[in-house]
């Protein structure tokens, strides 16, 4: 699917259900950046760090390092954002610590609702604008956002603002970020899910609230571990009656009949995302890997490259 | 393999937790089927049921209320419980309501609560919210009704920690010790607003506004002075529901499935269980891989399988073969990964243990569910 041009935005924003591979989808995306020639950042968001492990090199941490040459990642969290954050507002990090190592201020700024999901996606987007040199600082910034809820929650919080917040530095914050995130020349959000009932469920949902709530361009679904379908169904059929055979034959029967079952409802949960869903599809085959390491990713990004 | 009901026979509560995506809610309702296939007053709590599962209870709108399974979903399942099913699923905003309405002094206080923005996000949008109000809404079940168990599914947190501290990280919003010492003052004057911040150094008060605008400030002053005097009510349920989750008769169910990642967070909220004294019933590893070539000899050639093909008879016997091999060793490679993974969360995490095969929890209807509650 050349002319997707996914590499061409200068913020992917991935997003779906727990545990669906996007760090993994992230991680090769960021790995194909590079390779392009990129200069590319990788955030994920208060994580146990996924992407740095996942390319052989040690967690990040709160500042940007270079894992693969070109790919930088980093692990954004409320607290560090939030002094970034406030060092940035008031110019002086002396002031910032005057005032917000008091005990007093760190509790009301605790207590409003969509502050830390500010400074944190403030963060974030700060990166996406920022020059260096006359240039912009990152070719390419790859979110690895949480999970569907959160990742909600995250994104819309600089429209929530808008709608609430009067005028002030809050309002200001929020417009800016909220213009990046809906400009389709800047932003692309794209949504993976397994070949399952429930990630597609949220997928759906998901794209629904991206589209109404959001309001953010959308790029692509990606379709995570896909399974092959290698047997026809009369094949299938004879496969279960061979399943009580003795070794070797049932054995291979038995794993066979579990791969067509598997593959038939795949096919049928990527029938009924299609269906629901008028977004470019990207299908990732399931992958038979004893550890997911850079080698993995390397094959992920392989099967990416044609489509992004 | 019967340990995992073994270890719930005499619980009043099973909490099932683990990350997103290993199947908690199905195995919820698969625990909850089998107590009451046995004679028991069940009720399942859920949190987002898929549509299939909710289908399979009958109960195509779960809601807020706890809904009789009709007997009718039993018949057809070839199923005659001697107990009996109920199911809901959790609204976080409509317990957040209930929760209010119940510590309110009045009517007014209620509904100046309600149309605080501050509250609207607090109880539709704050990290944690989810996570304290499934707390809440166990509690009152299990001391308002009358249940002989209630599973409770739990929802996916995103750090499994999450579901233990967000009371407590809630409860600290509602009212520190802090806030308190800062309105006190303020609300017997009868004034609010940024006025509070007149007790604090205006230096504080002035960088904190331009940090975030005055008018935030005042929100959540209001917000904090609608709150006063329930306070003490919300702490004193939450240290109530804390208490009660260290029963021993409740239990915890830990699932996983067998992605290094999501046993990861298993042995994470195990540690924290058990470092809470909270009782743990048992560990389920979900989505398992089979070995389907056990004692790990050499796998078999496509030109082996090919023959044993033939010999039976089966048409295009060579090509099968060949994928047949092929199959096989790939299934095999997932297998070893996930009893790699499977061995490390049974030997780190001791007690009752399961583990179910990948397919056999995708469940459908209730006797897919019964099937599942077997391998319990």
């Amino acid at each position: 699917m050349p002319g997707l041009a996914l590499l061409d935005h200068r913020l992917l924003i991935i997003t779906g259900k727990g545990g669906v591979g996007k760090s993994t989808i992230s991680a090769a995306l960021g790995l194909l950046g590079a390779r392009r020639g990129k200069r590319v950042l990788v955030c994920e968001v208060n994580a146990k760090e996924r992407v740095a492990p996942l390319l052989g090199a040690p967690a990040s941490g709160s500042s940007a390092r270079e894992v693969v040459p070109g790919l930088f990642t980093v692990d954004v969290t409320p607290r560090d954002a939030m002094r970034e954050y406030g060092t940035m507002v008031l110019r002086f990090r002396s002031i910032y610590d005057a005032v917000f190592e008091n005990r007093l201020v760190r509790f009301f700024l605790r207590a409003i609702p969509s502050l830390a999901e500010l400074v944190v996606l403030g963060k974030i987007l700060h990166e996406v604008r920022a020059e260096e040199h006359g240039r912009p600082r990152w070719d390419l910034v790859v979110l690895d956002a949480p999970a569907t809820g959160h990742a909600v929650q995250l994104l819309r919080v600089p429209a929530a603002l808008l709608d609430t917040v009067p005028p002030g530095p809050l309002r200001r914050d929020a417009q800016w970020m909220h213009d990046l995130l809906v400009d389709p020349l800047t932003t692309a959000l794209s949504i993976v899910t397994l070949p399952e009932e429930m990630p597609v469920n949220e997928a759906i949902d998901l794209d629904s609230a991206v589209r109404d709530v959001l309001g953010i361009p959308r790029g692509a679904l990606v379709v995570n571990a896909m399974p092959e379908a290698i047997f026809s169904e009369e094949e299938r059929a004879r496969l279960g009656e061979l399943e009580r055979e003795p070794p070797p034959l049932g054995p291979a029967a038995r794993a066979a009949w579990l791969q067509a079952l598997r593959a038939e409802q795949a096919a049928r949960s990527l029938t009924r995302a299609r269906a629901a869903l008028d977004l470019p599809t990207i299908l990732v085959p399931l992958l038979a890997r004893e550890r997911w390491d850079r080698a993995a990713v390397e094959d992920v990004a392989a099967v990416l490259a044609g489509s992004v | 393999m019967g340990e995992i009901r073994d270890g719930l026979a005499r619980k009043r509560i099973a909490v099932c937790v683990g990350s997103g995506g290993v199947g908690k809610t199905t195995l919820a309702a698969a625990i909850a089927l089998q107590r009451a296939l046995e004679g028991g007053r069940v009720l399942v709590c859920t949190i987002d049921p898929a549509r299939r599962l909710a289908n399979a209870l009958g109960l195509e709108t779960l809601g807020n209320v706890e809904a009789h399974v009709p007997d009718h979903k039993f018949r057809e399942a070839g199923l005659a419980p001697r107990g009996q099913l109920f199911a809901m699923m959790l609204d976080v905003k409509r317990t957040w309501d209930d929760l209010v309405a119940r510590h309110a002094p009045d009517r007014t206080r209620q509904d100046r609560i309600y149309k605080n923005r501050i509250y609207q996000q607090l109880s539709s949008a704050l990290a944690g919210s989810q996570e304290y109000m499934a707390m809440e809404k166990l509690y009152e079940l299990a001391t308002e009704r009358d249940y002989d168990l209630i599973v409770l599914d739990t929802p996916p947190t995103a750090h499994a920690l999450d579901f233990l501290e967000a009371p407590d990280r809630i409860l600290d919003f509602l009212g520190s010790d802090t806030a308190r010492i800062l309105l006190a003052p303020a609300l017997s004057a009868g004034k609010l607003g940024l006025k509070l911040f007149h007790l604090g150094s205006g230096y504080v008060a002035k960088t904190l506004s331009r940090f975030t605008g005055a008018e935030v400030l005042t929100d959540l002053a209001d917000f904090m002075a609608s709150f006063q005097g329930m306070y003490e009510g919300f702490k004193n349920r939450a240290s109530a529901v804390r208490a009660l989750l260290a029963q021993p008769e409740v239990g915890f169910v830990v699932v996983s499935s067998a992605s290094p990642r999501s046993v990861d967070e298993a042995l994470y909220f195990h540690e924290r269980l058990h470092a809470e004294s909270m009782p743990i019933a048992g560990v389920i590893a979900n989505r398992v891989a089979p070995d389907l070539w056990p004692g790990g000899g050499a796998l078999p050639e496509p030109d082996e399988l090919a023959a044993a093909l033939a010999a039976r008879g089966v048409p295009d016997a060579r090509d099968l073969g060949a994928r047949l091999a092929r199959v096989l060793a790939e299934h095999e490679v997932l297998a070893r990964a996930d009893a790699r993974e499977v061995e490390l969360l049974f030997r780190s995490a001791p007690g009752p243990h399961a583990a179910i095969p990948r397919l056999e929890s995708d469940v459908h209807n209730l006797a897919g569910l019964a099937r599942l509650a077997v391998s319990l």
